[in-house]
């Protein structure tokens, strides 16, 4: 009987349920959609800040200031890395947040016109099969985004024929008068080479009266084969807090519990230890300029993300709440009649309460996917990337629909159980 | 007169009659209108206040000389050029070769407090230089040397176009470590007026940092300025900050641009499907007075103006919530006062009035174009 009264009322009164369901679906989808986006502004953004290059230098242990101080000259061991260990990078704990890094290596080489240029050498877009089976092109095409190419391309290191190829600062290339496609001779400290000039870039900074060439290119001219400078590495960080700091300064001055919860959270710091750990003799820095902002700003947007969702749910909210009163209001001859013919308080509520609940999963469930896709065209159209789905906005939306449900609807209920069913019938309310 | 006064008391009087239910229709017009409101006001600030966040990259623009090196009075007319609110911080620097221990190292000369404005990630175990006789040391060199704060060091000077052997020096007192994971690390910083003192020259510079909060177009447009100003000084944009800044920045406006639109798009649905419950609710009424002969036309027009007038009282409770949630978010995420823009408040009375309008006025017109007897049966 009571399956068959709900049945009716479903089949019967079919718009207004629809209509409910329309508004919960609504208000879940908003819950959603604002939940997905929240959750996941933070991994957006922080892949947006790569943007600003690397995080974290690593420079060999023998401090790169000594041998400027002293001009050692000859005898360099211990002031190189070495590039075999390169791709031990990508297998530290957090090697799933390294999204790129670079090896440097710099020399000085004279050009035709007598004059001394600065040549780096490094990765363009280094392909690595990495044994994760992922791959991975890294290297300062994506690492120094914010190079205007003036001339030519960026130089594609699959893709070069010529052997020695290489990109030139803007300044340096107007001073020499050199096109993209030209050939420069220049003469390191152990072999000279021509090099094949691919593109001209502007950088805005020194790097404008420099070369960049391919790592190998430039360790054959300085006669350092194997050996790099520095490494720069751009990781997905967490923002440093106490525990990070003190971390930072001394990893030993931790708890065992404390130093755990350091060496598996992905702070900057705990990242530069992994690295040092891998890389013989280094010493693996923070970038405070980048890792400091990028910290700051991924909180605000946070910050502003979580306050503007709370809003939005506060508003579906509330609009859900609003039309379930509303339509159980509108149901009081009905109820009236009911209790006129006898039924318990208990009843009527529970009947008008499975109606409505029925309705509200129904909409609940329409209503997430809808707010999983707009969380979607958000991700698409903002980042180009899919948001993806936390399982914690499930029982978020579920309990969300349920309580609202439950709010707008139990007040009302006891409202119409208090009114004599004569008043109702009768309409003189 | 006598008619429209009717009308006016016959829509307030079914405002006030139905009360319950027409705070209900309110509340949801007042929350719409507060997403809106709010949501706007913060999508138009969030540009200006997160640039002011995106400082903490520090300098953005750059002066130095044409030739060479340019002169404090150059500096203090290029920094008119920029408007004052929009300078964050301005750090002059002069670069001279010293010594330590007899070994060379680069001394920069400074403006402390500007440094500190321009550069908010340099971190100082320690404490900053408050006055002259003071120095701070880059991580690297103090490692090096081996120095600790609140220890005194010599720095000495060999004056390059005097005909003196002797070495000027310098004795400062440590107050700092500079720990920054870049190139500042192998530097000792000093106030510009002891360099002064040690090298003999002054007013000279060599470099001056700027930390202006403004996009890149601005930007452009105040180096401009800045080099029509003082001929002397030549001024750049720091293409990293700039650069990375335009790109992260329009992502983020787009970010929440798209998700005002989707919130808006669904709380204004919210309010329309309450209107019309609140309308449908009514046919009864329509019926009845259609039955004692009112006019289609009269009909439409009192229920019109009533829930317009709701919209326009929702729309005004919204815009002030509106204000207070936008204030609040401001405070809260970047704790300083919202910048309130005053278009948004007709704006969005106009957007309720017109949303509740177009909500109900298609269920008014099917309830008059029923036969009023069929309404008034139930049917």
């Amino acid at each position: 009987m009571f399956l068959r009264m709900i049945r009716g009322t479903l089949l019967r009164q079919w718009k207004k349920m629809l209509m409910i369901a329309f508004t919960i679906a609504l208000g879940a989808s908003l819950a959603s959609a604002m939940l997905s986006v929240m959750l996941d502004v933070g991994d957006k953004m922080n892949q947006e800040l790569k943007t600003y290059g690397a995080n974290i230098t690593v420079v060999p242990k023998a401090s790169s200031v000594l041998n400027d101080l002293y001009d050692v000259e000859g005898d360099t061991s211990g002031t190189y890395l070495r590039e075999d260990e390169l791709g031990k990078i990508k297998t530290i704990f957090w090697a799933f947040n390294i999204v790129d890094y670079a090896p440097f290596v710099s020399t000085q080489a004279d050009l035709p016109d007598g004059s001394e240029v600065k040549l780096t050498g490094s990765w363009f877009n280094h392909h690595m099969e990495l044994p994760t089976g992922e791959t991975l092109d890294a290297g300062i095409c994506s690492m120094r985004s914010w190079w205007e190419i003036t001339d030519g391309t960026w130089l594609d290191e699959q893709t070069m024929t010529e052997e020695h190829s290489a990109m030139i600062g803007a300044a340096l290339a107007e001073r020499l008068g050199i096109h993209a496609g030209d050939t420069l001779h220049v003469d390191g400290t152990e072999a000279a080479l021509d090099l094949h000039i691919v593109g001209v870039y502007d950088a805005g900074g020194d790097e404008d009266e420099q070369i960049y060439a391919p790592l190998h290119t430039t360790q054959t001219l300085a006669g350092l084969d194997g050996k790099i400078d520095s490494i720069e590495v751009s990781a997905l960080t967490t923002p440093d807090n106490e525990l990070a700091e003190r971390a930072a300064k001394d990893p030993s001055s931790l708890t065992v519990s404390q130093y755990e919860i350091w060496y598996c959270t992905a702070y900057a710091s705990s990242i530069c230890y992994q690295i040092q750990e891998v890389i013989t003799d280094s010493v693996a820095a923070p970038v405070r300029q980048v890792a400091d902002s990028e910290g700051a700003i991924l909180e605000k947007t946070q910050l502003l993300m979580i306050l503007i969702t709370i809003l939005s749910l506060i508003g579906a909210a509330l609009g859900i709440c609003n039309l379930v009163t509303a339509s159980v209001m509108e149901r009081s001859s009905e109820i009236g009649l009911m209790k006129a013919i006898g039924a318990q308080n208990g009843a009527v509520s529970g009947l008008v309460l499975t109606e409505i609940f029925l309705t509200a999963i129904f909409g609940g469930v329409l209503g997430f996917f809808a707010g999983f896709g707009f969380a979607q065209i958000i991700g698409h159209t903002v980042f180009g990337s899919a948001i993806s789905l936390k399982p914690m906005v499930i029982p978020i939306t579920a309990v969300l629909v349920v309580l609202v449900t439950l709010a707008g609807s139990i007040p009302a209920i006891r409202m119409l159980l208090r009114l004599r069913p004569a008043e109702v019938l009768h309409g003189g309310h | 007169m006598k008619r429209s006064s009717m009308y006016l008391r016959m829509i307030t009087a079914s405002l006030m009659r139905r009360r319950s239910r027409m705070l209900v229709a309110l509340l949801s017009i007042a929350i719409g209108a507060t997403i809106l409101s709010g949501l706007v006001t913060v999508y138009y600030d969030v540009p200006r206040q997160m640039g002011a966040q995106f400082r903490s990259y520090g300098a953005n623009l750059i002066m130095t000389g044409t030739d060479g090196a340019f002169t404090t009075e150059d500096m203090a007319k290029g920094l008119a050029a920029v408007p004052a609110d929009a300078l964050v911080g301005a750090a002059p620097f002069r670069y001279e070769n010293v010594r330590i221990h007899e070994h060379p190292v680069v001394a920069a000369g400074t403006d402390m407090a500007g440094a500190m404005a321009t550069n908010p990630f340099w971190r100082v175990e320690g404490e900053w230089c408050s006055s002259d006789g003071q120095l701070l040391v880059g991580k690297q060199i103090a490692e090096s040397f081996r120095l600790k704060t609140g220890e005194t060091l010599t720095l000495s000077y060999t004056p390059e176009n005097t005909e003196a052997a002797e070495d000027v020096t310098l004795d400062l007192t440590i107050t700092g470590i500079l720990d920054t994971g870049g190139s500042e690390e192998e530097y000792v910083y000093l106030s510009l007026h002891d360099l002064e003192t040690l090298t003999g020259e002054a007013g000279t510079l060599d470099v001056c940092e700027l930390s202006v909060q403004a996009q890149a177009e601005e930007l452009k447009q105040y180096a401009g300025q800045i080099s029509n100003a003082a001929p002397g000084i030549s001024a750049h944009l720091v293409k990293r900050v700039t650069a990375s800044e335009t790109t992260v920045l329009s992502k983020l406006q787009a970010l929440v641009l798209l998700v005002t639109v989707v919130v808006l798009a669904l709380t204004m649905i919210c309010v329309a499907t309450t209107m019309t419950a609140v309308v449908t609710e009514r046919r009864k009424e329509i019926g009845l007075r259609k039955a004692i002969g009112a006019s289609d036309k009269s009909i439409i027009t009192e229920f019109m103006g009533e829930s317009m007038l709701l919209g326009g009282l929702g729309g005004i409770l919204g815009a002030g919530l509106g204000f207070v949630f936008a204030q609040q978010v401001s405070l809260r995420v970047f704790s300083s006062d919202i910048r309130f823009q005053w278009l948004i408040v007709p704006v969005t009375i106009a957007v309720c009035i017109i949303v509740t309008g177009l909500s109900s006025v298609l269920p008014i017109r099917s309830a008059t174009e029923v036969d009023p007897a069929l309404v008034l049966k139930g049917e």
